[in-house]
């Protein structure tokens, strides 16, 4: 895997994302919309600690949207733009490419947490207190690994079909709900809990959620950390065995086209 | 002339389901909304600390309208000028506004299906009680709603002729139908001006009526009616108007696009 590719291509891919308008809108004006609403939707509800709510679960939602609205279509993106046969044949390998790509965007897409922060700081007067920064910091860098590797699961699934477009819309809110971005899971029924629970967002997200309130219990910490990064590495894996299928697929059939 | 209208409403709807099967098209146009319906529910549920949905059920599944209004309808210059037809449309001798009907009609319908599907997830998922409402006049008020929110629909259409930023200005304009109509939140509890901003929108006056349908007492059920209809007229006329300003524009310098 070469480092120069993968800047390269995280370095254009961020330059294409932010030309989209549809991208815009995920990067800047859903996290400020959605923060207004559930800002609204949160300020009566008695809990001292709901900007966490409304600031981490803005910030993810717009994360999670300009994931679903870009990382998860670009292959078939440059399927459209006559460019897909182009970076799998170049010597430059596949799936290094579609990770810088990946990369790109979920790093430009970390912008929705600040814009979100600075929101809720700018209209309400009610800034987000980080309890403990340090802890953040692990929680934020898990949690942008978690969401690459979910991206390139996703990413490939959506290659073998030419209904990108639908299944990008279908997958937006399901997971916000089943990760719990803007209320704890618990709220969830037990039998769609244990579902939460086999997502590594649910996980990231917590962890977020837990060292923005403070981290009161380390051991707790970093077992969800542990657990987030076992589930990271098990979708990595499936990552990998997908892209290898679809080499293979490709090479078989003599077509980057789907059915 | 009505077989024809008829005709070219089931052209376009065949259009727009082609590339889908029987069960995904369903999925996309019933399944995703009633997802969105429970998870803005769930939120509600949580954030207001109340087991009494009823007000988030009424206004969510009015919501529901928005994909098909919204993005169906919003996007129909959009649409023409991608398949070529719109040199044909604005050139032509006949009438303009039962074109643009006629490709609002399946959408509406499915507005209606999503809506009143919308109402029984409600009362299955969080135990609405229908017991007391008089039904014909819940079926009056989606109805109002719906025709309301497709006018809507159809003056945002005319500004896909002004522009090339056509997702960019739905999604932004769904989120904002989110935040003024009621259905998430109070409208009391907007600032004044927010308030103002929330009766110029359509919905809101059918989300209030049908709370009052629920909850006699909450305002006068027919006057709220009237209002919600004569929003739509008022968005209908503007449609025409904006689009008869496009149509002299697009013939006197030969341009079918304004931007």
């Amino acid at each position: 895997m070469s480092l120069a590719v993968l800047l390269a291509t995280m370095r254009v891919q961020m330059k294409q994302s932010f030309a989209r308008p549809m991208f815009r809108f995920c990067l800047i004006a859903n996290p400020i919309l959605n923060t207004v609403l559930l800002y609204e939707m949160y300020r009566g509800s008695g809990e001292e600690s709901f900007m966490a709510y409304v600031v981490l679960g803005a910030g993810l939602m717009g994360l999670w949207s300009c994931i679903c609205f870009s990382s998860a279509g670009d292959i078939n993106r440059e399927r459209y733009s006559g460019t897909l046969a182009l970076i799998f044949v170049a010597p430059a390998s596949f799936p290094t490419i579609i990770l810088g790509k990946i990369i790109g965007n979920t790093l430009l897409s970390l912008l929705t947490l600040g814009i979100s922060l600075v929101t809720a700081a700018v209209l309400f007067r009610t800034p987000l207190m980080l309890e403990s920064p340090l802890y953040f910091l692990f929680a934020l860098l898990a949690a942008v690994a978690a969401f690459v590797v979910i991206s390139s699961v996703v990413a490939c699934l959506l290659t073998l079909s030419r209904k990108t477009e639908l299944y990008m819309n279908c997958i937006e809110i399901p997971i916000i709900l089943l990760c719990g971005f803007v209320f704890p899971v618990s709220v969830l029924p037990a039998a769609v809990r244990a579902v939460s629970y086999a997502l590594s967002p649910t996980y990231a997200v917590e962890l977020l959620r837990m060292s923005v309130w403070g981290v009161e219990e380390p051991a707790a910490f970093w077992q969800k950390l542990g657990i987030l990064l076992g589930l990271t590495a098990l979708y990595a894996v499936l990552s990998a065995l997908l892209y290898r299928r679809i080499d293979r697929r490709v090479r078989v059939a003599a077509t980057l086209e789907v059915a | 002339m009505l077989r024809r209208f008829f005709d070219q409403a089931y052209l376009y709807h065949k259009g727009r389901r082609a590339a889908f099967k029987a069960e995904e098209f369903i999925f996309h146009q019933l399944g995703y909304p009633l997802v969105t319906l429970i998870f803005y529910c769930l939120i509600a549920s949580y954030s207001f600390r109340t087991t009494n949905l009823t007000s988030w059920v009424i206004g969510n599944a009015f919501l529901l309208c928005t994909n098909a209004c919204i993005f169906g309808l919003g996007n129909i210059f959009v649409g023409e000028r991608y398949y070529g037809r719109l040199r044909s449309i604005i050139a032509s001798p006949c009438a303009k506004l039962p074109l643009i009907l006629a490709n609002g009609l399946f959408p509406a319908l499915f507005a209606v299906c999503a809506s009143v599907c919308g109402f029984l997830v409600g009362a299955w998922v969080f135990g609405v009680d229908f017991s007391g409402v008089d039904l014909g006049l819940a079926a009056l008020t989606i109805f109002c709603a719906m025709a309301s929110a497709a006018c809507f629909g159809l003056f945002l259409s005319v500004f896909g002729l002004m522009n090339d930023s056509m997702h960019l200005i739905l999604n932004v304009v769904s989120y904002l139908m989110m935040i003024f109509t009621g259905a998430e939140f109070p409208v009391a509890q907007l600032p004044p001006v927010g308030q103002a901003v929330a009766q110029l929108m359509p919905l809101t006056k059918a989300i209030a009526a049908m709370n009052a349908l629920f909850e006699p007492g909450q305002g006068s059920f027919w006057l709220l009616l009237l209002a919600e209809l004569a929003t739509g007229a008022a968005y209908a006329l503007l449609a025409r108007a904006v689009f008869g300003f496009a149509e002299r524009s697009a013939r006197r310098s030969g341009r079918f696009d304004m931007f």
